[in-house]
């Protein structure tokens, strides 16, 4: 009951406030939407509390909105054991960040006169509930690690199912106080935002970022003056400058490069592999050597004889082709056909080259995965609309049998000579020929 | 004679415009120079970033040198030692990759804005057209280098990619149609795609394409340093800024920054999580080419397109756009900036969707 109340009535009722109440500011007071400044009262622990503040909120929102609208991106990234690592890092350091910060703007509400004068008891409340908010992000980080990558199938549907108007419990209702405190204290933050300074968030400067850089010049004669001095420092110095920043960078290069040296180093020392390593490799590599010695011996057969051997026919299948490399050291592949003879076709698609698959479908066609051809094994003909246009060659084949007779044999222009009949090449062996001079 | 020498008069004439040897000192190239402050400022640093990311790849291409292995049953065991065994070797692997996506991109983007900020006039042509073979050169690092790790999508891509240049034979009228064939045998080097291709391809990449990159750099450079910055905008700019020191720090900060960034990406993710184990296995000559062999992403703005339109069109599309692109001082003279940035800015368009998009749409015209 109280998970209902907190937990789908609050959100709705907080993001309808918010929404609502922000456009009726926005419309009504137009003037008072971006934070009241305090800045001419107290400008030192401003700058100390609102910048590491604003830095880190920013950094952390921007993170949770990106795991909210892109789950999956943010899954895949996290998957990745580094990304994880870092992002936690990264988001610890900013929660610490925006704590500091937190604490420094309220020692200043609290202990400045001057500041007090425009403070309301609002600005005590949100800073309260920010702080409480930032502490539960942070005993999350710290207490439940991998937040990261957990929130993606925890928090994430459950927010989610609010906006689709099915709102599911189930995601959320086993997590840990700390982090429903910190989901609770969201909402609630929520619901303030048109009620106090949190409203500044819809104001962001974003247009800084594309107009031209400008001057903003104080109409104050004195200012001018200073800024003529600055230029005139900036011409005749600019030979001294540079050398003390090039100085700089030299330095910064020198004391990375130290600190990056032994990595180097070890790079060029190369690795020192235990003695299992080194025979793992060693037998990997003997493993390539000898498919390399295998090629150039395929290769040195094709220069000098007539027939290669294939397989033997009662190896060959009708659904699935036997590899081989024909006379131009490029595949072709094997089956047995229906009328029992074999059919040798190439598997070099006529389209791009691809090497075609070996496993025939149902309307008897094998398929280049490349850009989709069916091949018709039996005419080696292409599908009206694939990419590859011509067919596949046939090639000739012969048929020996183990005394060395040859007993049947095919041109590659298809005429079938000798004897075919299943019982006498039954314990033949399948053969390539050179040319089409093998006849019976 | 006399019309050989003045055919002599105007190509001295030409070039000593575009190298105006009385400017060739430091003060003029490096001290006077001004780079104009404005809304399209950030074009200027798309270039020193590619240069930027041409250092990383030679410094982590020598790197890899040292225990990269350039023969068929070598190299798959070579890299994946780099990975496996060598301090820091798969971070050096993975920058050089990821540089290598990043060189690519930002040259592309480098020609974009040069093109809409209308940096290609007079007397800036000739730093125009070696921009331009500058990309050519690096597409072609890109597609020498893909095929050095001797695994399935290496080689198949490279397979189809060669072939891909044989097919343009087909078109071409007379003794000419012959030529794209030879140009192919020449680079792949025997029947099919083997030890002679991996050989060439990795002279290519580490010795020839180096070279020829380093003699065009150094025109490029030299051109810009000595007509300085463009325009950039129509209306004239009354703020710049110095080239130096001012201009060049910024460059440097920028640069720390992608190369702290380009770090932890590498270190983060590795380029080959992108594929599917299949397709990283050592090259099988003997099996069946396995699904889903495209090239790399840089390609899928030509490779999609050929997937679905005819070759031909393909073809001429491509030839036209080349030469655009070579003669484009000449065609875009009198073009207004307004115009020129609309181009662009269609052409960015083309180029993000077909990446991005190129296989979704592929999948909608072929289901
Ligand atoms: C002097 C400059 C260069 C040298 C010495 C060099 C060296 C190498 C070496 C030895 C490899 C094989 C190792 C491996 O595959 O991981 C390689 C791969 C590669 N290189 Fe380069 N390279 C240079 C420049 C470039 C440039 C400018 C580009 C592209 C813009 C580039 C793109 C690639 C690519 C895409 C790979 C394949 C990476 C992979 O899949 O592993 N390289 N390079
Ligand atoms: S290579 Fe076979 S369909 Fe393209």
């Amino acid at each position: 009951m109280i998970d209902s109340v907190l937990f789908i009535a609050l959100p709705y009722l907080a993001i309808f406030i918010c929404i609502f109440g922000s456009i009726y500011r926005i419309r009504k007071m137009p003037m008072t939407y971006s934070a009241l400044s305090s800045q001419f009262l107290e400008s030192k622990s401003l700058v100390w509390g609102s910048v590491p503040w604003h830095i880190g909120i920013i950094t952390i929102v921007l993170a949770h909105l990106f795991a909210l609208i892109c789950p999956g991106l943010w899954q895949m990234l996290m998957a990745y054991k580094n990304v994880l690592l870092i992002t936690e890092a990264l988001g610890l350091a900013m929660g610490i960040c925006c704590l500091v910060g937190l604490i420094v703007l309220g020692i200043r509400r609290i202990s400045s006169q001057r500041i007090q004068a425009v403070t309301s008891r609002m600005d005590l409340l949100v800073l309260f509930l920010l702080t409480a908010q930032v502490i539960f992000g942070i005993g999350t980080a710290v207490l439940h690690r991998w937040g990261a990558a957990w929130a993606t199938g925890t928090a994430v549907p459950y927010i989610w199912s609010l906006f689709t108007l099915q709102p599911d419990l189930s995601y959320i209702s086993d997590l840990p106080h700390m982090v429903k405190a910190h989901i609770v204290s969201a909402w609630l933050l929520i619901l303030l935002v048109p009620f106090s300074r949190l409203i500044h968030m819809f104001a962001v400067p974003l247009h800084y970022l594309t107009r031209p850089p400008q001057n903003v010049l104080w109409n104050n004669p004195r200012h001018y003056e200073a800024e003529a001095a600055a230029e005139e420092i900036l011409d005749t110095d600019a030979r001294r400058e540079f050398i003390k920043g090039g100085v700089g960078i030299a330095a910064g290069t020198l004391l990375l490069g130290a600190g990056a040296m032994d990595k180097i180093f070890a790079f060029f020392f190369g690795p020192r592999l235990t003695a299992k390593e080194e025979t793992e490799l060693m037998e990997e590599k003997l493993c390539r050597l000898q498919a390399t010695t295998d090629q150039r011996k395929l290769e040195l057969e094709r220069q000098s004889s007539k027939y290669i051997l294939v397989s033997a026919m009662s190896e060959l299948s009708p659904t699935e082709g036997k590899y081989l490399i024909d006379y131009q050291m490029t595949p072709a592949m094997a089956f047995k056909g229906e009328d029992g003879l074999p059919i040798v076709l190439s598997a070099k698609c006529t389209h791009l080259g691809c090497t075609v698959g070996n496993t025939v479908n149902k309307e008897g066609k094998i398929l280049c995965p490349c850009h989709v051809s069916y091949f018709d094994i039996k005419t080696g003909e292409p599908n009206a609309d694939a990419p590859a246009k011509a067919p596949l060659p046939i090639l000739g084949w012969a048929l020996i049998d183990k005394a060395g007779k040859l007993i049947a044999s095919r041109s590659s222009k298809g005429e079938i000579s000798g004897d075919t009949s299943s019982e006498s090449i039954k314990d033949c062996d399948l053969f390539i020929v050179k040319t089409d001079e093998v006849k019976v | 004679m006399k019309a050989g020498q003045s055919v002599f008069a105007t190509v001295s004439n030409f070039l000593s415009e575009r190298f105006p040897v009385e400017h060739m000192n430091f003060q003029h190239m490096v001290e006077k120079k001004d780079v104009p402050v404005h809304n399209m400022s950030w074009g200027y640093y798309t270039g020193g970033l590619t240069l930027f990311f041409l250092m990383v790849q030679v410094v982590t291409g020598l790197f890899l040198l040292f225990y990269y292995q350039p023969t068929v049953s070598d190299a798959h065991l070579s890299v994946e030692f780099i990975n496996k065994h060598v301090a820091g070797g798969a971070l050096i692997r993975n920058m050089h990759t990821w540089s290598a996506s990043c060189m690519i991109f930002f040259a592309m983007l480098h020609l974009l804005t040069s093109f809409a900020m209308k940096a290609f006039e007079k007397p800036r042509e000739l730093t125009w057209i070696f921009g331009v073979l500058l990309l050519f050169l690096t597409f072609t690092f890109g597609f020498t280098g893909y095929l050095l790790p001797w695994n399935q999508i290496a080689v198949n891509a490279t397979k189809v990619g060669l072939q891909s240049v044989e097919a343009v034979g087909e078109y071409l009228p007379g003794a000419l149609s012959q030529l794209p064939h030879i140009l192919r045998e020449t680079f792949q080097g025997e029947a099919s795609v083997g030890q002679s291709t991996l050989g060439r391809f990795y002279a290519l990449h580490v010795v020839l394409l180096p070279l020829a990159l380093l003699g065009l750099i150094s025109l490029h450079l030299l051109s810009v340093q000595l007509h300085g910055m463009s325009r950039g905008v129509d209306q004239p700019t009354k703020k710049s800024e110095r080239f130096f020191p001012f201009f060049i720090f910024k460059d440097l900060s920028l640069w720390s920054i992608v190369f702290l960034l380009l770090l932890i990406l590498a270190w983060c993710i590795p380029f080959d999580s992108f594929l599917p184990y299949p397709l990283l296995a050592p090259y099988n000559a003997l099996g069946s080419t396995p699904a889903g062999i495209k090239p790399e992403w840089y390609f899928y703005f030509l490779y999609y397109p050929l997937e679905m339109l005819p070759f031909w069109l393909i073809l001429l599309a491509t030839g036209l756009a080349v030469l655009v692109l070579i003669f484009t001082p000449w065609i875009f003279k009198g073009t207004s900036r307004k115009t020129l940035g609309l181009i662009t800015v269609l052409a960015s368009l083309y180029l993000v969707v077909m990446t991005v998009f190129g296989e979704q749409i592929y999948h909608m015209v072929k289901p």
